[in-house]
Formats: C-alpha cells, structure tokens, sequence
C-alpha cells in the first residue's frame, strides 16, 4: 500500500500444505535491495527458486550499471521471467513495491505468468485477495504517514486473513521510507 | 504444429530441453511445453485431483465420570470461511448431544429427525431411549439414503441406564461403538493430543482441559478448524456446557508471547 514517500509490504506467516499448517513463521517477503521489496504468494517451492534467481539477476546488473535497480525496471524483469514459463508456469502471484526517483512509492502485482497491474494506491494478491481487496478499498487514504499507513495495513491484512482458512497465523509488515526500514511482526488469530 | 519462435531472445541460455516440436531450432531459445494436448486445462485436472475432506474438528470420549464432547465453531466454504460461530453439537435431548461434521443442514436435520424419534419412543415405551438404540436409529436412516451424496459424520454421545455411551455414525451407514472418537479434517491432530493425555479415571475438569486442549491444537494445525473450542459434559443428570473458549485468546493462553531478546537495535544516525 501506498503512503506519502512511503509505502508497507505486509505478509501473513502460514507455511501450508493443503488445509495442514507447516510452519508458522514462513518469510514471504524479501529485500532485493534497500528501496525494493518483492512478496511472493503461491507455491513455497517456486516463490523460493523465483527469489534467488530474481537476486542473481538483480546482482549481474549491479555487477554491469554499478547501480540498483528502479522498481519499475525491476517489475519488467520479474515479468519476463514469469513469461519465460508460459506453458509450466510457477505458481506465484508476485507483490513489488519500491521506491523509485525522488522517492516515489511503485507498487505492482503480477499474475502468474508476468501480467502486470500497476497502481497507484494498493495492491493484493494470495489466497484472500477478494477479502483484501475489500478491506484495502474501505481503509484506504491518500497520503498516509509512516505510523498511520501501518496501522491501516495491519488491519486490512488481519481482517482479511481471518476470513480465509488457509491465511493468518500471524502477520509481517515492513513500512519503507526514504531514511528507514521499519519491521514489525504482528500477533494475530493463530487458528 | 510450428510455433513461431522468432519473438523470443531470452538472455537465459537455454540447455537440456528435448523437445521434438522444434528439434529443428538447434541454438534458438524456446518454450517448453508440456507432454499434452490440452495446454490449458492439464493444470487445472491436477488441482482437482486432490479434494479436502469434512472440514472440522469434533471429539467425544467416555471416562470414569461420563462422556466428554467437543468441537470447534468454523465453518469452511472451499477457503472462504463463512462463519466462525457455529454451533457443532447438538442437543438431542436433554441426556443425549451429537456432534456436527460434514454437511452443516445435513446434521442438523438429521439430528432433530432423531430427537422427534427419541420422543416417540419415549411416550410409546414410557421409558428413555438408549444411546445404542438411537444410534441405531440414525445409522438405519442414513444407510437407506446411501449413495444419495449427504454428508454426516456425527457422534451420538449420552448417559443411559447402562451408564455413559458413545457411538459413531457416518453417511455410509457405518456405525461403531467406542471409547475415544474424533472426526473431520482437524481429527489426526486431535487424535495425537487425546490419546496422549488420555487416562480412563480423570476428573471433569481434567477431562475438559484435555478435550479443549485437543480441539485447540487441531485449530492451530488445520485450516478448516477454527473459532470458538466448545466443551461439554454428559453425567449421570445430562448434558452440562462447560467451556466455549475463543481459540486465537486459548493460544496466547498456553503459549505467551514473551519478549524477544533483541537482535540489532537501529540507532539514529544524524545528518545522513
């Protein structure tokens, strides 16, 4: 979700196979450098495979434009490599927010085979998308500051996962601002 | 079928893909395909292969004071979860409860069939109906609606004048008499916490920690279980509702969230 030269990129912690819980403390979002953060629900297996060759890709460039990469750039590539697997796809639905120039919060989310919807204020994906397309729309605001825009994603996250039984057990939320990453870990409905 | 490829110049190299299709492209990249014809539906056949079963948790188990029956209060559609109070067991009448698992107007119907013919045969009898007797009852009703596709896994639990009874009865037309059940999706995980701390001489309140203990772990562990962990006790005088404890509370409950010891603290750096 977006904020005012920030955004959040919130997560729930289930690790599950079918309706039998795994692990409760399953790390679904992970840094690819200090302004972007890429989420990624679906299959554990390819949401890992897609992460690490997303990091090897994202480190070459670093290697060639002795740079980092712009959200938007980074969208592109996370699309063509979904694409690359068009007839025996992974099974994840990507969520990227970024910080691009002059700290402009970009958010997208990709389908599984690299659509991308861009915009401009929120995006969901995962088993509870409908619920959280719901709870994101009625708590939304424009231009939210850091501690608000927290408040409102943890509790569109927490409403939503608790109406869907394979979401929840907890909650991850990082809120990312020009100077800070601030991450917090949310106690939520453990059934 | 040639695909036109001419689109496609990935920066990946491409090695290993033995594909008859285009064994004419020898170092053009290329999609690999799978080994059907039907592209976009051989997916979808996969998901459907594995369906879930019964989604919820319900247990009952006879001891020295009586019987002990539980259940959780969710209520699953596919993922969606429709409601979080339901109420599993149901009171026949007031010496007998059954528990409610699979089809949620199944159960319910069925169950208030059984307690109108419970009644019957008391008035016709002038005496209660045994729990064996009902259980049978039932079981002869859901055998003859075999193959008809209801969905009921009950457990009719209850204090006769033999003592306290416990039987199984399922959409099938089985029906089995015994000590310890649990039933529906969450029931492996149940199983493992009441079998374990299952003794035959424990007091109520043992009993009904152990039953909520159970119900709660099946919550944590399966999906389709979750809600509210509902306890009740079958003595010589009736049913007695015991306990209905929110389950997301009973886990802070038994496992309290102590305060970590941290890691990195991240300090202010001025003027950066």
């Amino acid at each position: 979700m977006v904020g005012k030269n920030c955004f959040a990129i919130a997560s729930d912690r289930r690790l599950g196979v079918q309706l039998q819980t795994i692990a409760t403390d399953f790390q679904r979002i992970s840094k690819i450098h200090d302004r972007v953060f890429l989420g990624l629900s679906g299959l554990a297996t390819d949401a890992q495979t897609l992460y690490q060759r997303l990091v090897f890709r994202h480190k070459l460039y670093q290697l060639r434009e002795e740079r980092d990469m712009k959200p938007e750039t980074f969208a592109n590539l996370v699309s063509a490599l979904l694409y690359e697997k068009r007839f025996g796809p992974y099974f994840c639905q990507p969520v990227i927010a970024g910080l691009g120039d002059e700290d402009k919060p970009f958010i997208c989310t990709m389908d599984s085979i690299g659509a991308k919807e861009l915009a401009k204020d929120f995006v969901v994906a995962g088993t509870a998308s409908e619920s959280l397309y719901g709870a994101c729309e009625s708590m939304f605001k424009e231009d939210m500051e850091p501690e608000e825009l927290f408040e409102t994603v943890s509790q569109a996250l927490l409403s939503s996962v608790d109406r869907d039984c394979l979401s929840g057990w907890g909650g991850h939320v990082y809120v990312v601002t020009p100077t800070e990453v601030k991450e917090r870990i949310l106690k939520g409905r453990m059934d | 079928m040639k695909l036109d490829t001419t689109g496609m110049e990935s920066a990946a190299p491409v090695w290993g893909s033995h594909n008859e299709l285009v064994d004419g492209f020898s170092a053009a990249p290329s999609f690999e395909l799978p080994n059907t014809t039907d592209f976009d539906g051989f997916q979808k056949e996969a998901i459907q292969m594995v369906k879930p079963a019964k989604g919820t948790t319900t247990l009952a188990f006879i001891f020295k004071e009586g019987v002990m029956v539980a259940a959780d209060s969710r209520a699953s559609m596919g993922g969606y979860i429709s409601s979080q109070s339901v109420k599993k067991i149901i009171e026949i009448n007031p010496y007998m409860l059954g528990t409610m698992a699979g089809g949620a107007a199944d159960c319910q119907f069925w169950h208030r069939n059984l307690g109108i013919k419970c009644r019957l045969h008391e008035l016709a009898n002038k005496r209660r109906i045994s729990v064996t007797g009902a259980s049978k009852l039932l079981a002869n009703i859901l055998y003859s609606y075999r193959g008809m596709g209801l969905s009921v896994g009950t457990m009719i639990a209850g204090w006769d004048e033999t003592g306290p009874g416990l039987y199984y009865v399922d959409n099938e037309g089985g029906r089995l008499k015994g000590m310890r059940f649990s039933v529906g999706s969450g029931s492996p995980y149940a199983y493992g916490v009441l079998d374990n701390g299952y003794r035959y001489d424990m007091s109520v309140e043992e009993a009904a920690e152990l039953a909520r203990r159970a119900i709660y772990h099946a919550t944590f562990r399966d999906g389709a279980s979750g809600g509210v962990a509902s306890v009740y006790y079958v003595g010589p005088n009736g049913w007695k509702k015991l306990s209905g404890d929110d389950v997301g509370e009973l886990h802070y409950r038994y496992y309290p969230v102590m305060p970590s010891t941290v890691e990195q603290e991240m300090a202010e750096v001025t003027g950066a």
